[in-house]
């Protein structure tokens, strides 16, 4: 389950202590930054071998987004 | 001898009057020296006054540009602070961050993203010359809505997670 594979990679990247639910906001809530979402993502596409196209991801804010934008491109 | 001795007096009188007329010509001459003098030293005290009153100004834009330097100052700290973290943070697993590999692989993402940034650091800048905060800045709260790079100068009410 590439949800299973995305929280991996979130908890490896902020910590496993924190909380990651779909209204989880990157830089709100994982005080992380928008370079950080380009690293999730980064790790995501080579953990599932897929490829999202950049213009996809500008507007993720937050992890529900996050795994909206993988899931259109991981069922393809 | 009681005829020389009128003339004798009233030539003494004479004489006296003759040298206070000239004594107080004298005077009457000093006197508008004097007054031509205190013109000149008032005219001199306008001058010095409004002298004074431009070192007055001139000290107020020192100390504005002296604070404008300080703010600028402070933001470029700021900035270089988020620029370090940005090229060099962590993550949880104790991995840096990769900018050039990140920047190859996602060019577009790491380009809309220095682009934001040198949006804020301009309004940076405008707002230490004196631009007022809008409703927008002084409302944010969360790091999603502020200017990242002088959250201190452009988003008061943001308190640092």
């Amino acid at each position: 389950m590439y949800v299973d594979d995305i929280m991996e990679v979130l908890k490896g990247h902020f910590g496993d202590d924190k909380e990651f639910t779909p209204n989880t906001h990157f830089l709100d809530h994982l005080d992380g930054d928008e370079i950080d979402i380009v690293d999730v993502v980064v790790q995501i596409s080579k953990k599932l071998d897929i490829n999202i196209p950049e213009e996809d991801t500008f507007d993720i804010g937050t992890v529900g987004e996050l795994i909206n934008v993988v899931g259109k491109h991981v069922n393809v | 001898m009681f005829n020389s001795l009128k003339l004798a007096l009233i030539l003494v009188i004479i004489s006296a009057a003759g040298g206070g007329f000239l004594y107080v010509k004298a005077l009457q001459k000093d006197l508008d020296t004097a007054k031509g003098n205190i013109i000149k030293l008032e005219d001199a005290v306008g001058e010095q006054k409004a002298v004074i009153a431009q070192q007055a100004s001139d000290f107020e834009d020192i100390i504005q540009i002296r604070n404008n330097l300080e703010d600028t100052n402070r933001m470029l700290e700021t900035a270089n602070r988020n620029l370090n973290e940005k090229f060099n943070k962590l993550n949880a697993s104790g991995e840096r961050r990769d900018i050039g590999a990140l920047s190859t692989s996602r060019p577009k993402s790491i380009e809309r993203i220095l682009n934001k940034d040198e949006v804020n650091e301009r309004r940076c800048f405008e707002i230490i010359q004196g631009a007022e905060l809008t409703e927008e800045e002084i409302n944010a709260t969360k790091k999603s809505k502020i200017n990242t790079v002088c959250p201190e100068l452009a988003n008061p009410n943001y308190v640092t997670y």
